[in-house]
């Protein structure tokens, strides 16, 4: 059963079709001892991709593809990791994308995928001069 | 934030599923955001004091300038 309507579907499609740029999804799983949001998340992952060519998700075992994993710093699963034509966005999410979460999910993809982000012109010079590593740890719940 | 600059990270976690990491940093609401496992920034905040707050400029800061 799918977990978007095809009114969903049809929103959706019509929001990703701004994007102009591969955007790869790397989806980190655990198949034993791991969580049924694993499993979740790659349902609505695959839904997602299916919407637009331009989307593709490639799963990556949380246990096995250890290089990957500290390439891009995943240290939970089930992790999504946002690439931008083949280069990393720095943009993750732990645990299933939906309820709002999901919402999360869509803007990640339409930034990576236009390269265009909602940002006030303060934020964007606040962040040039940035020259420190900094890690931005968001919790939230699906609802 | 991260999309611009490639010093920032962005990490979105399922607060209920990811509960060790949760108490680990006193999520006892959410929205709840932590920077560089210390600076805490509780609920949704207008874009600029977030910004400040997660990058950790004073807003004295701003007020020099003008």
């Amino acid at each position: 059963m799918s977990l978007l309507s095809a009114q969903d579907e049809q929103v959706l499609k019509q929001h990703l079709s701004a994007i102009e740029k591969p955007v790869t999804v790397l989806l980190f799983t655990q198949t034993i001892g791991g969580s049924e949001s694993g499993v979740v998340a790659k349902q609505v992952l695959d839904e997602v991709a299916r919407l637009n060519d331009k989307i593709s998700v490639v799963e990556k075992s949380f246990v096995l593809d250890t290089d990957d994993r500290s390439k891009y710093g995943v240290t939970l699963a089930p992790a999504i990791v946002i690439l931008s034509d083949g280069q990393d966005t720095r943009m993750r999410m732990y645990g299933a994308p939906t309820g709002y979460e999901f919402v999360g999910l869509i803007e990640a993809i339409l930034i990576a995928g236009t390269g265009n982000v909602d940002l006030e012109d303060d934020t964007l010079a606040l962040l040039a001069a940035l020259d420190k590593p900094t890690h931005i740890q968001v919790f939230s719940t699906p609802t | 934030m991260a999309f611009v600059s490639p010093h920032v990270t962005s990490t979105a976690i399922e607060a209920m599923e990811f509960s060790e990491l949760s108490r680990k940093f006193r999520v006892t609401g959410v929205p709840k955001t932590i920077v560089n496992d210390t600076v805490e920034i509780m609920g949704a905040l207008p874009e600029d004091l977030f910004v400040r707050a997660a990058l950790q400029i004073p807003d004295d800061e701003q007020a020099a300038q003008t």
